[in-house]
Order: C-alpha cells, then sequence, then structure tokens
C-alpha cells in the first residue's frame, strides 16, 4: 500500500508498504510499534523474515498531525479508559502511554541510561525482588548497539553502572539543566550534562538538529529526538514489513496443539468502519507495553488456558510497576525559561546502588524535567493546594523555576497488578484493564530521600524556595522474565514458557526496573531476542507444542 | 486586587506567522471558535462559571482578553473524551461534572441555608465552599458516593487551569514563549529571552509567588 508520511522535517517516507492478506501466514506478527515492537520489526524483517505489525493506533505525520502545543497533543496517547485502583493509583493516558506507530517513545522525553549491573541480581544483593535470569554482559552488546542506532548523545566517558561512552558528543544543556549541575557541583555529588539522551548532537542520516524547542514530550516535529518512528520503524518497511495501523488486537488464538496461530484484531477502516480480522502467523509476539500485553494475554481464553494465555503461573499482569518519579521545582531569582532545550539534559545516578547508610535498598536517580505551563500549573496547585490568585501568581513566576525530577526504583510486588474488569468494556468491546498499585515501605523511604536530595540540590543551586510532588513515570513488570514456568512468564529470550511460539517482548518483561527509563533496555532485549529467533526459527525451535497448562495454576 | 502585569510588552500570537500550519491551526481554533455549551444545562453551566471564576479569577484581565474555560469543558463532556484513566472510585469525567456541580450548591446549602446556591454566594463564602472539598470533609451526599479531593484535583483544577494555561493571553501573563516549530530557540544560557519574546518587568519586585506564606 501507498505510504507517504512525514517523521522529520523534511524527511516524507514515500514508499509501497509491502501488504500481506490476513490469510497469509507469516513469520511473525507483532503487537506494537514502540521500544521493542519497532526495533524487532526492524531486525527480522532484515534477517528475511516476513512480518506484519499490528498497531492500534495511526501513523502520526510530524507536519500534520504533531504540534507544537502542550493541550494539542492529545492524540499521541492510550487514551481508551483503564481503571485504576490501589493506594496509589496511577495515572495514565498522557503520563505513560502512547498509541500510534512508534508506541510512548513518540512522547518520551529521550532519556536513555542502561541498567546498571547490579539491577541484574537485586535478589542476591540486597535479598529482596528478583534476579534477572541474563546478566548485564549478556545485555552490553545490545546497548551499544542501541545506543548507535537511536542514537544517544553523552558524555565519552559516563562513569556509573559498568563506565561507558556515548557514541554522540553531549547535547547542549539549557538553563534549567545549568541548575542541576550547579546545585551538584556545589555539594560535591558527581554529575553529567548533555545525556544520555536519544537525541544526537548533529545531523544524523535524514533527521535534522535539534532546534532546543523543548516540546519533546509532545512529540518531535523535527525528528531530531529518537523514536522507533524515526529510528528503526523507517528501516524495517524498507525491508518488507507491514506495519498496519489502526488495528487493535484482542485475542491470540491457539490451535489443537495449543500454540497460536494468529492474532484477531479490528481495524477501524478510513471510512471510520471497523472490520474484524485474523491475521495468521507462524509466531506471534506481543509488544504492548505494560497494561495491553497482560491484557491481552489474560483475554485471550481457552479451554487450554482458561486464566489467559501463558499463565499457567498466574503471574500474567502481577507485578506491575512504575517508577517513581516525584518532581521537585526551586524558584530562582533569575530568569530560568526552563521551556528551552530539550527536558532531558542533566543528571546523575549517584544514588542509584543500595547504601548501607539509608533506610531503604536500591535508589534513584535525579534528572533534568521542564514541565510546560499547564504541567507546572499542576504541580503547584497540588502541592499547595493553590487555586485562585494565589495560583495565577506562583505561576507568574513560571520563568523563575528549575525542576528536577526524581527516577527512583520501586520494587516489584505480586500485589500490584494489572487484570480485566470484570463488567466494563472499551469501544471495541474488548473487557477494560484494571490496574492496582499500592506503595510499600521501602518505596515510600526511597521517595521521600529522592525528594530531599533534589531539593538540597536545588537550594545548593541557589534556590529561594523548593517544592515537591509525587509523581510516577514508566510502567513494567506484567510479564516478568525468569528462571522457571513457575516463577515467571516468559524466559531469557522473552518466549513464554507455555506456548512456545508465542513471545513477549517489551517493558512487562522486565523482573526489576533500576532507576533508568526502560525504553533502551527494552529495544536492547528486543534487539537481542531478535537474534535468538535469527538463529532458533529456522531450527524448528519454535514449532514444538506446548506445555499443558491445565492443572497447573497457583490458586 | 489585581494581578501584576509582569510581560506587560508579551504579545505571543503576535509570533503566529513563525509557526507551524498544524499549530497555528489548533492554537488560533482555540483562540478564535469558542464551542457554544450544549451539555450543561442553564443551571449548571452558571454553577461551572462560578467555579472557573473562583479556580482561575479574571477580573485583572478586559472582557476581551478573558479566557473561556467553562465551554471547553462543556465541550469534554459532550464529547465523552478520556484522559486514558478513571479511579475506581470515581464515575466517568462527564458524570463527575454533573455530580461536583451538583455537590457545590449541597453543600453552599448545608454551610448557609436551603436556599443557598454555590453561585449565589459572595466570593468569601464560595471559597469557604471550595476550602471544604478541597480538604476533603465537605458536608452533602454527594460527596460520600464521590470522593471530593478527587474530583477537586482531578476534575475541577487539573480541567480548568489546563484550559487556562493552554490559551495564548495565559502564556503573555507567565512569559511563556508559545509554540517554537520550526524557528526554535537559540537563547539557551542565563534565562534569556530570544529577541522576539517579551521582557520581564522588575522581576524582583513582584515575587509575589511564595507557595507558603
Amino acid at each position: 500500500m501507498k505510504l507517504h508520511v512525514h517523521v522529520a522535517s523534511d524527511w516524507i517516507i514515500d514508499t509501497d508498504m509491502r501488504e500481506y492478506r490476513p490469510s497469509d501466514e507469516v513469520d511473525f506478527c507483532i503487537i506494537g510499534s514502540g521500544a521493542g515492537g519497532g526495533v524487532l520489526a526492524q531486525r527480522l524483517a532484515r534477517f528475511g523474515f516476513s512480518v506484519v505489525v499490528l498497531e492500534a493506533g495511526p501513523w502520526h505525520d510530524t507536519e500534520l498531525d504533531m504540534v507544537s502545543d502542550e493541550a494539542g497533543s492529545g492524540q499521541l496517547y492510550w487514551n481508551d479508559v483503564r481503571i485504576t485502583g490501589g493506594t496509589e493509583p496511577l495515572e495514565f493516558g498522557a503520563n505513560n502511554s502512547g498509541r500510534g506507530v512508534g508506541g510512548s517513545t513518540i512522547h518520551y522525553a529521550g532519556f536513555c541510561p542502561r541498567l546498571h549491573p547490579s539491577d541484574f541480581q537485586v535478589k542476591s544483593l540486597d535479598g529482596v525482588a528478583a534476579d534477572w535470569p541474563l546478566s548485564y554482559a549478556d545485555l552490553e552488546p545490545y546497548y551499544a548497539a542501541m545506543e548507535r542506532e537511536y542514537p544517544v548523545s553523552g558524555p565519552a566517558r559516563y562513569p556509573w553502572g559498568k563506565p561507558h561512552g556515548y557514541p554522540y558528543a553531549p547535547l547542549q544543556a539549557g538553563t534549567a539543566g545549568q541548575k542541576l549541575i550547579e546545585g551538584c557541583v556545589s555539594l560535591g555529588i558527581g554529575v553529567v550534562a548533555g545525556g544520555p539522551v536519544a537525541i544526537p548532537a548533529g545531523r544524523f542520516g535524514k533527521r535534522p538538529h535539534c532546534i532546543m524547542r523543548g516540546f519533546c514530550l509532545l512529540g518531535c516535529k523535527v525528528g531530531a529526538k529518537s523514536s522507533t518512528l524515526v529510528s528503526h520503524v523507517p528501516d524495517a518497511v524498507e525491508h518488507g514489513a507491514e506495519i498496519r495501523t489502526r488495528s487493535m488486537a484482542y485475542e491470540v488464538p491457539i490451535d489443537a496443539e495449543g500454540r497460536a496461530t494468529g492474532v484477531r484484531y479490528i481495524r477501524t477502516l478510513d471510512n471510520g468502519r471497523r472490520a474484524e480480522a485474523e491475521q495468521r502467523a507462524r509466531a506471534v509476539i506481543v509488544a504492548g507495553y505494560a497494561i495491553e500485553s497482560p491484557r491481552l494475554l489474560l483475554n485471550s481464553r481457552s479451554n487450554r488456558f482458561p486464566t489467559g494465555l501463558a499463565n499457567s503461573s498466574g503471574l500474567v499482569g502481577r507485578f506491575l510497576m512504575a517508577q517513581a518519579g516525584p518532581v521537585v521545582w526551586g524558584r530562582f531569582r533569575e530568569p530560568i525559561r526552563q521551556y528551552k532545550a530539550p527536558p532531558a539534559c542533566a543528571c546523575t545516578e549517584e544514588f542509584y546502588e543500595t547504601d548501607p547508610r539509608n533506610d531503604f535498598v536500591r535508589g534513584y536517580a535525579l534528572q533534568t524535567v521542564a514541565p510546560l505551563p499547564i504541567a507546572m500549573a499542576h504541580l503547584i496547585a497540588e502541592e499547595g493546594g493553590l487555586y485562585g490568585t494565589a495560583l495565577l501568581e506562583c505561576m507568574q513566576d513560571y520563568n523563575h523555576y528549575a525542576a528536577i525530577g526524581v527516577l527512583g526504583e520501586i520494587l516489584p510486588d505480586e500485589r500490584n497488578f494489572v487484570s480485566l474488569h470484570p463488567t466494563e468494556k472499551d469501544q471495541f468491546g474488548i473487557p477494560v484493564p484494571y490496574a492496582h498499585f499500592n506503595l510499600f515501605g521501602n518505596d515510600r523511604r526511597l521517595m521521600q530521600a529522592g525528594m530531599s536530595r533534589g531539593r538540597a540540590v536545588l537550594e545548593a543551586a541557589g534556590a529561594t524556595e523548593t517544592h515537591s510532588v509525587n509523581r510516577y513515570a514508566h510502567l513494567v513488570g506484567t510479564c516478568r522474565m525468569g528462571f522457571t514456568p513457575r516463577d515467571s512468564v516468559v524466559d531469557q529470550w522473552c518466549r513464554t514458557w507455555d506456548v512456545p511460539n508465542l513471545l513477549v517482548c517489551d517493558g512487562s518483561v522486565l523482573p526489576t526496573q533500576g532507576s533508568a527509563n526502560p525504553a533502551l533496555t527494552i529495544s536492547a532485549l528486543a534487539a537481542r531476542t531478535a537474534d535468538w529467533l535469527r538463529r532458533m526459527a529456522p531450527n524448528g525451535e519454535l514449532r514444538t507444542s506446548a506445555r499443558s497448562a491445565v492443572g497447573m495454576h497457583r490458586s | 486586587m489585581p494581578l501584576y502585569d509582569r510581560y506587560p510588552d508579551a504579545d505571543v500570537l503576535a509570533q503566529r506567522g513563525h509557526w507551524d500550519t498544524a499549530t497555528r491551526q489548533v492554537v488560533l481554533d482555540r483562540v478564535h471558535n469558542v464551542p457554544t455549551y450544549t451539555y450543561f444545562d442553564p443551571q449548571q453551566r452558571a454553577t461551572l462559571e462560578a467555579l472557573c471564576a473562583r479556580v482561575m479569577p479574571q477580573d485583572h484581565r478586559p472582557p476581551e482578553q478573558q479566557i473561556p474555560i467553562g465551554p471547553w469543558i462543556d465541550q469534554r463532556c459532550a464529547s465523552r473524551a478520556s484522559d486514558g484513566f478513571r479511579f475506581d472510585d470515581m464515575p466517568a469525567s462527564e458524570l463527575a461534572w454533573i455530580w461536583g456541580l451538583e455537590g457545590l450548591d449541597q453543600t453552599a446549602q448545608a454551610l448557609f441555608g436551603e436556599s443557598a446556591t454555590f453561585r449565589s454566594l459572595d466570593l468569601a463564602k464560595q471559597d469557604g465552599v471550595l476550602e471544604l472539598i478541597r480538604t476533603g470533609e465537605p458536608p452533602g451526599q454527594i460527596w460520600r458516593r464521590m470522593p471530593a479531593k478527587r474530583w477537586w484535583v482531578f476534575v475541577a483544577v487539573r480541567q480548568i487551569t489546563g484550559i487556562y494555561y493552554a490559551h495564548p493571553y495565559a502564556w503573555d501573563e507567565i512569559g511563556f514563549g508559545g509554540p517554537a516549530y520550526p524557528r526554535g530557540y537559540f537563547a539557551l544560557n542565563f534565562g534569556a529571552p530570544e529577541p522576539w519574546e517579551a521582557r520581564e518587568s522588575a522581576p524582583q519586585a513582584h515575587s509575589a509567588g511564595s507557595h507558603h506564606p
């Protein structure tokens, strides 16, 4: 089919995209085109496999559909309702979910740190959470590959975790970033400027320079900030993958042997009509992120898998994690104009690791954030309960605020979960997801420490007053990776233990999350899984029959 | 007391020739094509307008410079717009508005007598009602089936302030440069304005914005 879409200021993908019929049995049907699905599609297409990606949202044409406006960008988010509960109910939508080619990489800030080696062995080192069934060394080459391919700007030597350098020079920081740097320097805290952020400091292929517009969270019209829309999907299309948009997957059907046969989905046509279809595939990869992936599996019930597909462990949907993301801001006498330059421009991971002097395990990072006016008004109103003239006056100081985001590790807990709402249905008639999220003691102490540290940094930079509000960012953990079919949903290659030709490859497989923004890790895992599939698929590894699931439920 | 004009020369809209077409269309549409009420009945409209006038008072602006808020909330409700989530103890946003507006009157009646309505109270009494809702203990039967604090933060304040600070007139009030594509920014150090951005008048004399008086 004819594809004509801007993905950057002066880059139009204008091509005849390969198109498959739903009845064609393709090698891989991938659900989602974000940090996981976008990279998988590109890799698998390059390896010569036939690939169809089902993407629930549209192509976002950067020139026609994206706007340089905070309130006008709602179409970038997953706006279908999700019901949220628990002691700390999570906000979804704009906060942490995307809909459209590129997924939530379209509107992430672009911070792309790696996990630390310790993140892969939290259970061994700290006695809590879980170990990963792979090590940092297993993922390291894929981190390096993704840093070249996104690509990522940052210092030549990044001192935290396993020290490493970035392929592109640090990106210039704006004045708000300078305040984080000044505060850290004054307190003797190590800090880096200009990354790691997925905005190349310079032109990259058909992608122009960053224009320092500061609207990263509303989609990059320039095409400078990396998203899979601009980094991997164009290459996937060029190598024969089909990206089928406005196609909402709702069930993965299985055959008599318990193997996935394809994906059932509802496609919204150009005239608004909806059509149901089933794409046949030799293997299915679910990459819908931490709410939609478990939702799809839980909605794929059969006699063989009565509690949901690949759920013999009972763990599909369990261990939902958000990252702690409190925002701390200070008021400065001098002007800051924090809306200029990308929000992601400086950070410290000095407090990332477990420190026996703390009353909590694991840690947090401090990163620049730069709330635009609406986000800033919401923060101020929420913290002080301000409204009316008092709020208007505080907002007149908008140009004098600099903000820092605390990015903290929340530990996985089985009591935090995603399930299907028993009665409510979405616009397609699919059960609505319910997300349940509580904070526990370690999480609360860690967040408190992060907020105090953030305020101390801003004070050291000269803030005359500081403030903070709790927020959460990123969603991971609901189809966890592990060592055995009893302790997890997928193995280290992201293949489900129960169904040999079904994989989950997105943020939901992360057993722990560290204090690193998850996109790069998700893409690195996807690239590693793609390499495994390249080796194993031709050997018939995906053609074995399913494990019997009946009678294996935990409760 | 009127709000001090911190950026007297600000006029973000005058920069619209520098914006890309899609952005210009979205922002100008917001300024010029205010929807008409279709969702709320006249009584609810009056209550909503009274609420908006307390959350984002605009007596410091001449009438032609006031930012319409109620009609946009009405449009959101009419289209059943979703932000992608709903708290399990809250109804859908369009219903939460109906309940909340009724709750304002119920609280007003509990405090000031059977004939009171929120919109007919003087400003100090209106603030008294809002303060009880904000802190989570307002009288009124509605507030027993919908948590008042949640309604205040996520329905009332978020939506009202969100509409206000989406408007170029509000950007002028706070010195925000507005849309910046394709031109971008060049002055990145020292919080400096671009040549086309408004200068701040007497930035130090008016640091009214301490959050903790």
